[in-house]
């Protein structure tokens, strides 16, 4: 059952952070709910004040020259119908399309999803390969957080306690630029998650800049460069011959860890299944 | 859950079977463990051990019951406790094995654990990469220890 708590209604991110600094560990932003309440429910958390940020308009996507500009609460409903989005970045669309349930998406918010954490999520490892930025707030001053810096462990971020995640900035792909993710799990939650960024070159003889992340499996999303440096600059019958190793350099990348949906060498090997796949479709979207 | 941890220690092993019977400084080597108390020397004692895996917190008060022990050689104990907020219950089977010679000893953990409750919501795999963290920790700072003061 959930436990008596005072909802805060702060009117701006200025007041949302300061509200944060003031209660500390006693109070935690509230964006879809969709986690937390769950949590609170269980009673695997407790706090005294949640602090509402649903009325701080942070539901706008935007685009800005070659950046798409997500707002920290729109849910995955909202980008997964958004039109912008599907021309834009249209792996994004497909993986929200299928996060969770439908009741998940209508309530879920994209910022949530990146601040709780969850290790068995599926947008942080995309946007990590398609090179998002994370802006977080704090009163008057805003910095930026690579994707693939944003995530330090299972429920652990950069963000500081009196820090607001405000926006998703994520570059639109160029030209002959291929993006896919490809994700593996029983139910609901993913157990191994691949994302691949690639531009092709010479009408798709070789392989330019490529980014691959991989997620679920372990603790956190990784960007895998090592993998990468295998792949790029190859001409493309190289780079095809190179993915069973960039698949077991992802695969160890990912820390898989041992439990219900598999074993840890399970899901390295399915890491390298997934790899393979995506860049084959990548690569046919270019 | 089990877990193995070995650490080769340049110390006699008097000075690690000295140590390993401090309590207060045994204890003080593990991350999240405080308000170690001895109930009876040598066979009981008690300790709250608190954890966090990003917002979720757990704290375990928890009994300590020595098994067997054979000097210098090998110690078995038995730890268990219960977050009652969490209703979570936490059961460690301890072995710590000595060995070596001169001014070396190679000092080795082996522990089962056992987490149930609400908390295994965080998955199997996530509990065990923390305790794995916990212990190696652990291990690491009783070597530290032990090599500083020589």
């Amino acid at each position: 059952m959930l436990k008596r708590f005072r909802l805060e209604e702060p009117e701006s991110t200025n007041e949302a952070c300061e509200l944060l600094a003031r209660f500390g560990e006693s109070a935690k932003v509230y964006a879809g709910g969709t986690e937390l309440l769950l949590a609170m429910k269980e009673g695997l958390v407790d706090y005294e004040r949640l602090v509402n940020i649903k009325k701080l308009g942070l539901n706008q996507i935007k685009r800005d020259n070659g950046t798409i500009h997500i707002g920290a609460l729109c849910t995955h409903r909202q980008l997964e119908t958004a039109p912008d989005l599907q021309r834009a970045l249209p792996a994004l669309v497909k993986l929200e399309r299928n996060v969770a349930n439908v009741r998940v998406r209508q309530a879920g918010t994209l910022g949530g999803n990146l601040c709780f954490a969850e290790p068995h999520a599926d947008p942080g490892t995309l946007l990590i390969a398609l090179g998002a930025k994370i802006i977080a707030e704090k009163g008057a001053s805003k910095r930026e957080i690579a994707a693939e810096d944003f995530f330090v462990d299972a429920y652990e971020t950069q963000l500081a306690a009196d820090e607001l995640l405000t926006e998703i900035h994520v570059p639109v792909p160029p030209a002959h630029c291929g993006v896919e993710y490809l994700k593996f799990g029983y139910l609901e939650r993913p157990s191994v998650g691949v994302a691949i960024a690639l531009t092709a070159r010479d009408g798709k003889k070789s392989v330019g800049d490529i980014k691959i992340a991989v997620g679920c499996a372990g603790p956190a999303p990784k960007r895998v460069a090592e993998a990468e440096a295998l792949l790029r600059g190859k001409s493309t019958e190289e780079a095809i011959r190179s993915l069973p190793r960039a698949g077991e350099l992802a695969g160890r990348a990912a820390q898989a860890i041992s439990d219900l949906h598999g074993s840890q060498e399970y899901k390295e090997h399915i890491v390298g299944v997934l790899l393979k796949r995506a860049f084959q479709s990548a690569l046919s979207q270019c | 859950m089990q877990f193995q941890k070995d650490v080769e220690i340049r110390a006699p092993r008097e000075k690690v079977w000295n140590f390993i019977w401090d309590v207060d400084r045994f204890i003080s080597c593990l991350p999240g463990c405080k308000d170690a108390k001895t109930i009876e020397a040598g066979k009981r004692y008690s300790a709250t051990m608190v954890e966090k895996v990003g917002p979720f917190k757990v704290e375990f008060p928890t009994t300590i019951e020595v098994l067997e022990t054979e000097k210098l050689t090998r110690i078995k104990a038995q730890a268990a406790g219960t977050d009652n907020k969490i209703s979570s219950r936490l059961k460690v089977e301890l072995d710590v094995n000595l060995t070596g010679e001169g001014e070396t000893t190679f000092l080795s953990f082996v522990a089962g654990v056992d987490i149930v409750g609400k908390l295994a919501v965080l998955g199997h795999g996530i509990i065990k990469r923390k305790a794995d963290q916990v212990l190696e920790e652990f291990t690491q700072a009783v070597k530290q220890r032990l090599e500083g003061d020589s």
